[in-house]
């Protein structure tokens, strides 16, 4: 079953974003176009459904769903897609080569529990190990924290964060040296994007809005110039060459946002909720971008050995 | 084959319970006599209850909670074979004239049997009993159906969907682990399925604004497409998790593809338009030549979702009617 892990810094929005992916999977898995079909595992109903409610009450997580959500099992599967030519042929079908299994694992201490492994100690952690065997990675990048060339970066939280991520793909490369998956494929999420300052836009050369989903190299370009001067470090050890068998797929680019309203006073701030196209509600957020995410990581899932 | 009723507190599980006997009654005492069913002396105490007060115009004010853990009915529906054969053959019990199912309403919690999945045991032997359903009854309180985000009955609906979409995955887990085990021991089971039903509980208390809203005019099509279309356009609104759980099943390896939709409404007393004070009054039917003083409710659907189990009790895969034989060798021999 192909893993992927889900790193970020603290409040850069990974419960979210996870609810948010199940979100887009309710809400594929359910249109009338019925092209896209998801499967919750038994093990991630209970804390799935119960951030599900949250989300779509308007609240952000709270700290108990937070320690509650631990990784997110789901099948996803597209009508008519497969590996073989006949289950492309057959274009109303779901075949099993169709279906791709993932877990999603929320990784939590990423400084402390990466950094004692490659101090010297042994990965007595299952979850480490789990983290440390993950077929691809979501790498959430707070938006908001993005600096600008040349300026201090505020309180030097991109600066910690990029020396994190860096530890975290060397340990990746020493684990792997003893065997295991030798493809990993990162996967940037740019979080509150709409909280992006103009400046950091402005000094990157790129426009208001990424391009659009499908044009895979023009994104590609956007994502780098934005994060490539505030992640040097994770962007050098994601570059090509050897890394003792290890190999970094090309890195992809996917944008995430929620609208919210503003907090008032003692009361903390909720995200605006929106009709959807069958008139039901739904957060406000970068829904595209989201099943865009689902598209790629099912790919990812249908070309990882079994 | 047994079949489980999962509805919310208060969705109307025993007026539906109520109502399905009362159509029972008049369909099984039809002409045709190609539709028969028995109850258990238990659940027969508490049906003949429930389906007199209906009679005298009231709502049955006891749960099943209060009752009894299990009750159920069993269908027989003539094979269309035997329906054929002169009659002397067709009365003899080799012939297995009817194919049967058994219908079941369990008052159980989903905590049980998220327990029994996790742990392999169960803490009441019903559990198991209900996870071998084929059918899954799903009842959607409409009355609830509200577009206003900020009212308790759209967070109740949030709610009961996250709570039916965890029974329903439940339900798959069971299948697929039963079918992993009998593969594991030689036996060649026939792929999962779970053949689910909506019922639209309370559909005449869906308010207007909610069908303006979703583009859906008052009355339920007849054309099972259509049916399917419009229920699913309620669903997909209201119920969105549970909805992609049952097309989710497909890619889980259970699959749930054959769902059909029905609804239920009881007419009650109005005065001159206004809402009645206190428990609301069922209103009931003149006496005709058929049958009189019945509850005023939707006859057809119920007549309705009668037949639809008949296709799937001529349908049972093998091995639950060999369970189902085992049970009742088993039964006779504890006894």
């Amino acid at each position: 079953m192909p893993q992927v892990v889900i790193v970020g810094d603290r409040d850069s929005g990974r419960t979210t974003f996870l609810g948010l992916l199940y979100v887009a999977q309710v809400q594929s898995g359910s249109d009338r176009a019925d092209r896209f079909r998801f499967h919750s595992t038994f093990e991630s109903m209970e804390e799935i459904t119960v951030l599900f409610q949250r989300l779509m009450s308007g609240g952000f997580p709270d700290s108990a769903t937070k320690e509650g959500i631990r990784e997110m099992r789901v099948h996803l599967g597209y009508r008519g897609r497969g590996r073989g030519v006949l289950s492309r042929l057959r274009s109303r079908a779901w075949s099993p080569d169709s279906v791709a299994t993932f877990r999603f694992i929320l990784s939590r201490t990423l400084d402390d529990e990466v950094s004692g492994f490659l101090h010297g100690s042994s990965v007595a952690n299952g979850r480490l190990s789990d983290i440390l065997e993950g077929d691809a990675m979501a790498i959430l990048v707070d938006s908001t924290k993005l600096g600008v060339n040349g300026e201090e970066p505020p309180e030097g939280a991109i600066e910690r964060y990029d020396v994190a991520v860096e530890a975290f793909l060397t340990a990746i490369q020493r684990w792997r040296a003893r065997g295991g998956r030798s493809r990993v494929y990162p996967v940037f999420v740019l979080t509150k994007f709409d909280g992006i300052r103009p400046e950091v836009l402005r000094a990157a050369k790129v426009d208001d809005s990424p391009p659009q989903a499908d044009r895979t190299a023009e994104r590609a370009k956007y994502g780098e110039a934005l994060l490539g001067r505030n992640l040097p470090k994770t962007f050098k050890k994601l570059a090509p060459g050897e890394k003792g068998g290890l190999e970094f797929a090309r890195p992809t680019y996917f944008f995430s946002w929620v609208r919210t309203e503003a907090a008032s006073s003692g009361r903390p701030g909720k995200i605006r909720l929106r009709r959807t196209a069958s008139f039901g509600w739904e957060p406000d957020y970068s829904k595209e971008e989201y099943v865009a995410l689902l598209e790629h990581l099912w790919g990812v899932g249908t070309r990882t050995p079994r | 084959m047994p079949c489980a009723l999962l509805g919310d507190r208060a969705s109307g599980k025993t007026t539906f319970l109520g109502l399905l006997y009362s159509a029972q009654v008049k369909y099984g005492t039809g002409v045709q006599d190609d539709f028969r069913f028995h109850a258990p002396l238990q659940s027969l105490n508490v049906m003949s209850a429930v389906y007199e007060g209906m009679k005298d115009g009231r709502f049955p004010s006891a749960t099943l909670k209060e009752e009894i853990t299990e009750l159920g009915f069993i269908f027989g529906y003539l094979r269309k074979v035997v329906g054929k054969l002169p009659y002397y053959i067709r009365k003899q019990n080799w012939a297995r004239p009817f194919s049967t199912l058994r219908f079941s309403a369990y008052d159980v919690s989903g905590e049980d049997i998220e327990e029994f999945i996790e742990s392999g045991i169960a803490s009441r032997p019903l559990i198991q009993q209900l996870l071998k359903s084929v059918v899954v009854v799903v009842l959607v309180d409409c009355s609830k159906m509200t577009t206003e985000i900020d009212t308790p009955a759209y967070k109740k609906m949030l709610r009961y969907d996250s709570t039916v979409a965890k029974l329903l995955v439940s339900f798959q887990t069971y299948k697929k682990q039963e079918y992993e085990r009998l593969k594991e021991s030689g036996v060649k089971p026939e792929p999962p399925v779970i053949y689910p039903a909506f019922v639209l509980s309370k559909f005449d208390n869906l308010r207007d604004d909610v069908l303006a809203r979703l583009g859906l005019h008052q009355g339920f099509p007849q054309d099972k497409k259509a049916r399917r279309e419009y229920a699913e356009a309620l669903l997909r609104v209201f119920v969105p998790q549970t909805l992609s759980q049952i097309r989710g099943g497909k890619v889980a390896g259970v699959n749930m593809d054959k769902a059909e939709y029905f609804l239920s409404w009881v007419r009650t007393e109005t005065q001159e338009g206004m809402d009645p004070v206190g428990q609301p009054r069922i209103v009931r039917t003149g006496f005709r030549p058929e049958g009189g003083g019945e509850p005023d409710f939707a006859y057809d659907e119920y007549v309705h979702f009668i037949e639809h189990f008949r296709h799937i009790a001529h349908k049972i895969p093998d091995e639950i009617l060999e369970a189902e034989k085992f049970q009742a060798e088993a039964a006779v021999r504890t006894a």
